[in-house]
């Protein structure tokens, strides 16, 4: 049992005026508001203005933290006559994503650098906002029966909800770039098409198409 | 050629575009920047600092003007069924009559324009007010009327005017609500407002806020001692009136009729520059609010310890006889003193406007029946109870 569960309740909770008979939990509670003899506006004001005050004259006077210190939420108000600021400056500053964040997709590459993706039609399938166009072809190679002529995502419509990647049966789709989707000025830039895809695209870590060796045993992954 | 200068400046309208060009709405453009920034700072952001003009960015102070170029740009979109001519009425009805109060206020001292680089002899001034020294003095208040004070509670109430016809013209529930509540708030803070100034008014025995502004409570000490200013002798009257001009502001915590979080307020439905009016009213009343608040309880233009012929340590200049009583006077040309004193005068009210902001971003915001229970209950008795002890006083010991 975690202690949490056990502590006692650290009121009595409100007073109760009536119980339902029918069902005892329906109950009419006395609410509790501080009176007028407890309210006092002006040392109220004073306590609230002291505080104001110093974390202005602290944020005023005093340097800014590191941006590194910054980018870290929560962190412990430095000690060494630093300010309490904790905005990162976006363009120029960056927290760093956690590792599974959702980012820009790309096309992961075969051995010989052709897309790994074979036109199975899962991901568009699986897509809740309709924002992949894949236009299949054959493929050069026999044992590889298609691959997409055209595989285009709409950024501007995709809720980075990651299904497509989740429904990928050979790994050939990922959102692991840890990039957002560019602003754009007109909407038609906003999709990402097979080229870009691929241009971001690294090589795969799994088996090509059930030939070779295990990755498990042999590889040691590539690095993004 | 010197004549038609001074009597140019000496002409109210000129006197009012220095005091609303060269103070007011340079001052309450850039409050528009620093309440976003000041703001930050209290919650440990770091607020707009990005604005700027090829390379010069100045801590984002330009915000200001690129919020004025957006608001004059955007679409000035007036929705279907608003009473037209009152809804494009309201702004300017918020707008004028703060910009008329400001009228009453004394923003600098008196110049003789043929003593600029000379000092001030406060004997001759006293015994000789007539001569060629003093001669074609400037007064550096738009109308010094025996009525001041009142005026200006008459004037700025028709402010609320403003918000009301907004919030009619509006054809929209919110905005009628909040014009509503705006003349609603009125009733709260209005009462309390006139009377907490009536303590200064027993106190001084006038209601002209340059005469207010130059009292001394003591024969013994120069008006621009800081003792002798009005917030040493009638502190419950200076928080009083402070509460009741927030709520005159319309800021948080007496946000009531703009009431961002449920209404929106009474300009819910304007848009653009016209808004943008109403915007500026806002800050131009926090600003005006600073400059009562400094010339009646902080000594108006005075700088502490300078007098009209220098910095005077220790001593004072006789009421009766007007001779310098010891002391050591550091004298300084007139000119000297009177950038000092204006800057002075502008220094308090920047740092009293930062205050407001203080305020306005550090308590939550009240409920109209709050503000009611505030109004009548704590601010009413409580300055009627201040001039009692003020007239009082004033019978038993002086
Ligand atoms: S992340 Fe979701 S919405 Fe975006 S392309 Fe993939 S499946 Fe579609
Ligand atoms: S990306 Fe994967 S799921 Fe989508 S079509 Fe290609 S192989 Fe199929």
């Amino acid at each position: 049992m975690s202690s949490h569960q056990e502590a006692a309740p650290s009121h009595d909770g409100p007073k109760v005026l009536a119980v339902s008979e029918r069902s005892p939990r329906v109950r009419s509670i006395a609410v509790v508001r501080p009176g007028e003899p407890d309210v006092n506006y002006l040392a109220a004001t004073a306590k609230g203005l002291a505080i104001t005050l110093k974390h202005f004259a602290r944020n005023f006077f005093l340097p800014m933290k590191s941006a590194d210190e910054r980018a870290k939420p929560g962190a412990p108000v430095d000690e060494t006559w630093k300010n309490e600021i904790e905005t990162v400056q976006y363009p120029e500053e960056k927290v760093t994503y956690p590792e599974r964040f959702r980012g820009l997709h790309r096309l992961m590459l075969r051995d010989d650098g052709a897309v790994r993706c074979v036109a199975c039609m899962c991901c568009p399938t699986a897509c809740p906002a309709h924002c992949i166009t894949i236009v299949p072809e054959e493929s050069d190679s026999l044992r590889i029966e298609k691959r997409p002529a055209i595989f285009e995502i709409d950024e501007l419509r995709c809720i980075a909800c990651g299904l497509c990647v989740e429904a990928c049966p050979c790994d050939a789709i990922r959102m692991d770039t840890g990039e957002h989707a560019k602003p754009v000025e007109d909407r038609a830039r906003s999709i990402e098409t097979k080229e870009t895809m691929m241009a971001r695209g690294i090589q795969s870590v799994a088996t090509q198409g059930g030939e070779g060796p295990n990755w498990r045993e042999t590889a040691t992954p590539p690095s993004k | 050629m010197l004549d038609i200068l001074i009597a140019i400046i000496d002409f109210p309208a000129t006197k009012w575009l220095l005091l609303i060009m060269g103070l007011v709405m340079p001052l309450a453009s850039i409050l528009t920047w620093m309440e976003r920034r000041q703001s930050a700072m209290m919650q440990d952001r770091l607020g707009p600092n990005r604005a700027n003009i090829g390379p010069i960015k100045l801590k984002g102070i330009l915000h200001f003007i690129a919020d004025a170029v957006k608001m004059i740009f955007k679409e000035d979109f007036i929705p279907a069924n608003v009473h037209k001519g009152l809804f494009a009425l309201a702004p300017v009805l918020a707008l004028a009559p703060v910009l008329i109060a400001f009228a009453i206020i004394p923003f600098g001292p008196t110049i003789y324009p043929h003593s600029l680089t000379s000092t001030i002899d406060t004997y001759a001034l006293a015994t000789a007010p007539g001569s060629y020294a003093f001669a074609d003095s400037i007064r550096l208040q738009i109308f010094s009327i025996d009525f001041g004070l009142i005026f200006y509670f008459a004037v700025l109430t028709l402010a609320n005017y403003g918000g009301t016809i907004a919030g009619w013209a509006s054809y929209n529930k919110w905005a009628l609500l909040g014009g509503l509540r705006s003349s609603s708030q009125m009733m709260s803070y209005e009462v309390a407002m006139g009377l907490a100034l009536m303590g200064v008014f027993l106190w001084t025995g006038t209601l002209e806020p340059g005469a207010i502004a130059l009292h001394g409570a003591s024969a013994t000490m120069s008006p621009s001692n800081p003792l002798n200013w009005m917030w040493l002798w009638q502190p419950v009257g200076l928080v009083l009136f402070f509460t009741a001009a927030i709520a005159e502001t319309k800021r948080a915590p007496f946000d009531i009729p703009e009431g961002e979080p449920e209404i929106i307020g009474y300009f819910v439905e304007y848009s653009g520059i016209r808004w943008g009016m109403f915007f500026l009213a806002e800050f131009i009343e926090i600003v005006f609010v600073s400059a009562v608040i400094a010339t009646i309880f902080f000594g108006g233009w005075q700088l502490p310890f300078l007098d009209a012929d220098g910095f005077r340590i220790g001593g004072y200049i006789d009421q009766v006889t007007h001779m310098s009583v010891g002391g050591t006077v550091l004298h300084l040309p007139h000119l000297v003193v009177v950038l000092l004193q204006a800057g002075a005068f502008a220094g308090k009210v920047v740092l009293l406007s930062m205050f407001q902001l203080f305020i306005r971003w550090t308590l939550p915001h009240m409920r109209a029946d709050q503000l009611m229970n505030l109004g009548w209950k704590w601010l009413l008795p409580l300055t009627l109870a201040n001039i009692m002890v003020t007239a009082l006083i004033r019978l038993l010991f002086l």
